[in-house]
């Protein structure tokens, strides 16, 4: 199922991908950056046919961004504009705290949503304490209360995907309710597997010269380790340029597509030639 | 204790025990959820039962990579069963590794090298709650987290003063002034509420950091702690003192820590030495006393209080101090053991001039901290 979307795993993805579907448990992801985590809730939303709903965290972020808020503009403007009707206060009450002013947050939306949805809540480490333990509620209890409306049930339990850098430890409750996955940096053969298939035109000699390159680049003490998402730019980059073989004038013109830090990019520009020879990459120009 | 049972869900149930005796946290929820998922794949195959097991029970990364050796353990363990007699004792644990090994790693994580290899001790302590570990203590793995948790920690404390757009329930008044005059362009139409809050007194603090020989297990963690603090809360000034006193809060703002420490000099004289308190507070008093010391200053000093300087002067700095700065909070890494009380020399004059002395020894000291810096 997913392989056909494009994305290659292995059988620990899988296995808890498919646990979560079966079980309709939420699903926590973690791992380093730029390793598909968050791919593969996108993926999944594809394989299912089904929309796709983001809640990005963030330190701060709290209910009223998660779940809903009345468009308080809006009533006024209203109130103001029925302001010589006859309505009773009712009535008009009842008009404005009606569906229409209210606005959907990512939460509220997937309980509501016709279809079961795939919801995804991206670095929930981000997020406060605080918002965790709300976020517990919501996950066990599928339904939000509005005091002006009632309590909203869920239509369709989402399929949650929650995904973390470890910035901060989780609670022990939230990891209780969720299945746990571990994603980490791929290996030789999946990475270029993953090259191959998302850059489909590429080279095969300069695919795998690349893949070796980033695996290497990897052993290296970085600040920020580039993960597939860099490799694939890389290899479109590459690509782009009609280039076939890494070289270390093609190297050190390209770096910056996967080196976001001017420490590492020195420090790899530094340790170059012996990078490049253990990648196995024999420069034309030193060969001369 | 493994004995051997003939019904698979039961042995899934006993897997469950085993692991919970592990420190894994494994409840009944998840013995059932285990026993429910295993009726959507084929369990003869030996690699998606292993797979299943691991993706619901395992539920945080040290627990994932200890898990394979718990599992051909168990099931090692059931294969012997089978043959003799049900054995009456469990699997028999590896001791502990001696403390220089802790000692060591945490050595190497102060130079900077991170040790991806798992020590024996992690296996056994895979759920353990870090916060209330002792610094001295911990394993090399678990080093990471812990840097985790005080980063977490320290952002919390800080941020407690400094998110500016926090709700809050009880203070939520609208500031009539502002609302009117911003929405007289809107005809007098009230559209935008603006809320007023009362103004915080932004407390500045000022950390004193003890790095003589004899804090020498700690100090990686509280420069750490410093470290993650200084990223966070931009009012602090940050020294560092044993026989003399350095200032490293340009340091400590630099991005890198590793670099941070490298500069502050593993070998370079002074770190790790023994400690004269009462000069170190003595020059501190005189060059940065005036500028820093003021009414909304909290002292924080991190030291166990041994000292081989002069009594007097450690006294006489310590009332200049202590009259000048809003609060003094004495963190001493000792404190934190039962039968501690302040008997040494250095401790005993400074005590009546503190108004808070607390432990430092565990991250659950430090959540501690947070309670006396903002009452």
């Amino acid at each position: 199922m997913l392989f056909a979307q494009g994305y290659i795993t292995d059988d620990a993805v899988a296995m808890s991908l498919f646990l979560s579907l079966q079980l309709n448990k939420p699903l926590l992801v973690e791992g380093p950056a730029g390793v598909g985590k968050t791919e593969i809730a996108k993926v999944m939303a594809n394989a299912l046919h089904t929309d796709l709903i983001r809640l990005q965290c963030y330190e701060g972020l709290d209910a009223t961004h998660a779940l809903y808020e009345w468009n308080y503009q809006r009533q006024l403007l209203h109130l103001k504009m029925t302001e010589h009707d006859k309505q009773s206060i009712d009535e008009k009450e009842k008009t404005i705290f009606s569906d229409s002013f209210l606005m959907k947050r990512p939460l509220l939306q997937a309980i509501t949503h016709s279809k079961r949805p795939v919801l995804l809540i991206d670095e929930i480490d981000r997020s406060d304490e605080e918002f965790e333990s709300f976020l517990l509620e919501v996950l066990s209890d599928w339904q939000i209360t509005i005091p002006e409306i009632g309590t909203i049930k869920a239509t369709n339990i989402p399929q949650v995907i929650l995904t973390g850098n470890r910035t901060r430890e989780l609670s022990e409750a939230l990891r209780r309710r969720c299945l746990y996955l571990y994603i980490d940096y791929p290996d030789f053969e999946k990475e270029w597997l993953i090259v191959k298939n998302k850059v489909p035109g590429i080279d095969a000699k300069l695919g795998e010269q690349l893949t070796k390159f980033m695996q290497e680049l990897r052993q290296q003490k970085l600040e920020k380790t580039p993960g597939i998402a860099e490799t694939l730019d890389w290899a479109m980059a590459l690509t782009a340029l009609h280039i076939d073989h890494l070289d270390k004038n093609s190297i050190e013109q390209t770096l910056g597509v996967i080196l976001k830090d001017w420490r590492d990019t020195r420090q790899v520009q530094l340790s170059l030639s012996e990078l490049m020879k253990k990648t196995g990459i024999i420069s034309k120009v030193d060969a001369l | 204790m493994i004995t051997r049972l003939t019904s698979l869900s039961k042995n899934i149930v006993q897997f469950c025990r085993f692991l919970r005796g592990k420190g894994f946290s494994i409840g009944v929820e998840e013995e059932t959820i285990t026993l429910q998922a295993l009726q959507y794949i084929d369990y003869s195959n030996h690699k998606d039962f292993y797979q299943l097991l691991k993706a619901i029970l395992c539920k945080s990364k040290s627990q994932l990579n200890g898990f394979d050796n718990l599992f051909y353990e168990y099931w090692k363990q059931l294969d012997k069963a089978i043959d003799s007699k049900a054995k009456e004792n469990a699997p028999n644990k590896k001791p502990p590794a001696p403390q220089h090994a802790q000692f060591k790693s945490l050595k190497a994580w102060l130079h900077g090298n991170k040790n991806d290899d798992t020590e024996e001790t992690a296996m056994y302590s895979l759920h353990e709650s870090l916060s209330q570990k002792d610094f001295s203590a911990i394993p090399d793995d678990e080093v990471d987290e812990l840097m985790q948790s005080i980063k977490a920690l320290s952002r919390r404390l800080a941020a407690r003063s400094n998110r500016r757009y926090e709700f809050s329930n009880k203070i939520d008044l609208p500031d009539l002034r502002k609302t009117l005059r911003k929405n007289m362009r809107r005809g007098g139409e009230l559209l935008d509420i603006i809320h007023r809050k009362p103004k915080r007194n932004r407390v500045k603090l000022l950390m004193l950091c003890d790095v003589s020989k004899s804090m020498e297990l700690y100090t990686a963690f509280l420069v750490q702690f410093l470290y993650a603090f200084q990223q966070v809360y931009n009012r602090m000034e940050t020294f560092v003192f044993s026989t003399s006193l350095q200032r490293i809060t340009p340091l400590l703002k630099h991005k890198n820590f590793n670099d941070a420490l490298n500069v502050l000099g593993g070998e370079k004289s002074g770190w790790n030495g023994g400690t004269r308190i009462g000069e170190s507070l003595d020059q501190f008093v005189n060059a940065y006393g005036r500028e820093l010391l003021t009414s909304k200053t909290i002292v924080i000093i991190l030291s166990d209080g041994w000292d081989i300087g002069e009594m007097n002067i450690l006294a006489k700095n310590m009332e200049i101090i202590s009259s000048r700065a809003k609060k003094v909070i004495w963190l001493n890494p000792l404190a934190g053991y039962e039968a501690y009380s302040p008997e040494v020399s250095g401790m005993k004059t400074a005590m009546p001039y503190i108004d808070v002395f607390a432990p430092v020894h565990n991250a659950e000291s430090l959540r501690m901290l947070g309670k006396w810096l903002f009452i």
